[in-house]
């Protein structure tokens, strides 16, 4: 049995339909049989859709979140501290801790006898007991252990390298005990500086890939070019903020990158809502020109792998 | 380096971390089942391309994209993901026969396991006959409870068309429903 006002009934059982119309049907409900039925099997059929459970599991729900923000998750957050207590890093950790009592125990034992004191001064010289601080993101990496433990996938570039390293406990000589502890912040900040770069440069190469490939001439180019409008938006505040950073300490090459990114940026952030064909060209030629898309992937890649 | 900037740009990335959790906390078992049904009851399936989903969320488009938009990017993403996933695998094709070992019963009881596992089994071989616009606006309106015009925005295609498929596949449905009652009616006697 058929009505014509069965494809409406879909449509009331949504609240999808005015206030008039609702009332219009409903009474026509009353006498239709079929309206009736139709009715009754769509709120039917719902019931056993939406009755299809929602499995819940915390455990594999928190180690996924963890994943996906691992890439990021250097510093911690207010509720970070719950990410960090999964089975797995539990392990390592007691792992390492283990390790760490081990070699403390046996490093008496290895101690050579007591020298004098000139003894320890020429020996102080010749061995460095701490890594100097890097300035160059490829020195950090070849004095890193390539045996440490990695927590986040190896595809991941923006991880920020400090904050999951095990502590290395090196017993400095007296006589560099002022040497070693005054460079340690600098070094810290060097590598949280490299790594929002990092981050900073792969944003801003998605965003220039993205903004290229926007077809100005098509009729919804206005609806695309709002992404990469906020995107860019976001992004400029990030790089006159490195740049300046960049600049202070001397970094000359990720300063001038930095540098002419940014009128790039601000243009995009800049655009009318909805731009004229030739506004668009114009910096899509300029970052052409520049040859910034490659040179963004370029000093991201080489930072994310010096940060690795 | 000056700390205080290190400061500021430590503060936005977390506090964007913080926000990106709540929306994962609130949607991740959501948009599981969405894929899940959507993908015949593939659930480990389900469950990687709602991760994915959400790592490209988180590293291209999270915090660029307006309040609210987050949802909706997420599950025209997912759905795109479950279309490659058709294309990949022929998984059309092959969704009758996955339905039954992908279930997983939830409950403990031999019975009510049985009639769970037979519901959920019927629910999916149900969606799967749907063609895969109809089955996804379907799911979103059912599942989601999203308006004609956020699924319209999911799916990018109009209001009118969302209408038309829902209604498609709840007729689709039902004459399905009807079938299957009367084969078992006749069945019966």
């Amino acid at each position: 049995m058929d009505c014509n006002y069965t494809e409406k009934i879909s449509a009331l059982i949504d609240g999808e339909l005015s206030a008039a119309e609702t009332r219009e049907l409903e009474l026509h409900v009353l006498g239709c049989v079929a309206c009736q039925e139709a009715k009754a099997d769509f709120l039917s059929l719902r019931t056993q859709i939406s009755d299809f459970p929602v499995v819940f599991e915390p455990v594999a729900q928190r180690e996924a979140l963890a994943r996906i923000l691992g890439t990021k998750k250097g510093a911690t957050s207010g509720s970070g501290w719950r990410w960090v207590f999964t089975p797995a890093v539990a392990g390592v950790a007691a792992l390492l801790i283990v390790g760490v009592v081990i070699g403390l125990l046996l490093y008496p034992k290895s101690k050579p006898a007591p020298q004098t004191p000139e003894d320890q001064i020429a020996n102080n010289q010749r061995k460095k007991p701490t890594p100097a601080p890097t300035s160059s993101p490829a020195e950090g990496a070849k004095d890193r252990n390539p045996s440490t433990p990695r927590t986040a996938p190896s595809g991941d570039k923006n991880r920020t390298p400090n904050k999951k390293r095990p502590p290395v406990i090196v017993e400095p000589p007296e006589a560099n005990i002022a040497a070693s502890v005054d460079p340690e912040p600098a070094r810290v900040r060097a590598a949280d500086t490299e790594t929002m770069t990092a981050i900073h440069f792969q944003k801003a190469e998605l965003l220039l890939r993205s903004f290229r490939n926007v077809r100005a001439n098509k009729p919804n180019s206005s609806a695309e070019l709002s992404y990469e409008k906020r995107l860019a938006q976001q992004l400029v505040y990030q790089n006159m903020m490195l740049r300046r950073e960049a600049d202070a300490s001397g970094d000359a090459q990720v300063a001038s990158l930095l540098e002419s990114l940014e009128p790039i940026l601000l243009d995009i952030a800049n655009l009318p809502a909805k731009p004229a064909n030739n506004e668009v060209k114009v910096i899509k030629d300029r970052v052409e020109r520049k040859n910034i898309v490659a040179l963004l992937q370029v000093n991201s890649t080489a930072l994310a792998r010096a940060l690795d | 380096m000056n700390p205080r900037v290190l400061q500021d740009v430590a503060q936005h990335m977390a506090s964007q971390d913080e926000e990106f959790t709540m929306l994962f906390q609130d949607f991740y078992p959501s948009l599981c089942r969405f894929l899940e049904c959507l993908l015949g009851g593939r659930k480990e399936l389900a469950q990687d391309l709602a991760q994915e989903s959400f790592l490209q969320l988180h590293r291209t488009a999270w915090g660029t994209l307006p309040q609210g938009e987050a949802r909706f990017w997420l599950y025209r993403v997912a759905r795109n993901f479950a279309i490659n996933e058709f294309r990949k695998s022929h998984t059309r094709f092959r969704l009758f026969d996955r339905v039954v070992e992908a279930m997983r019963p939830t409950t403990r009881n031999p019975e009510e396991e049985y009639e769970t596992r037979e519901r959920k089994e019927l629910i999916l071989k149900m969606l799967s006959s749907l063609p895969e616009d109809q089955r996804v606006a379907l799911l979103l309106r059912e599942h989601e409870e999203l308006s004609y015009r956020d699924i319209s925005q999911v799916l990018n295609v109009s209001e009118s068309k969302v209408k038309v498929d829902i209604f498609r596949a709840r007729e689709a449905l039902r004459k399905r429903w009807e079938k299957g009652k009367a084969a078992r009616a006749s069945a019966a006697s």
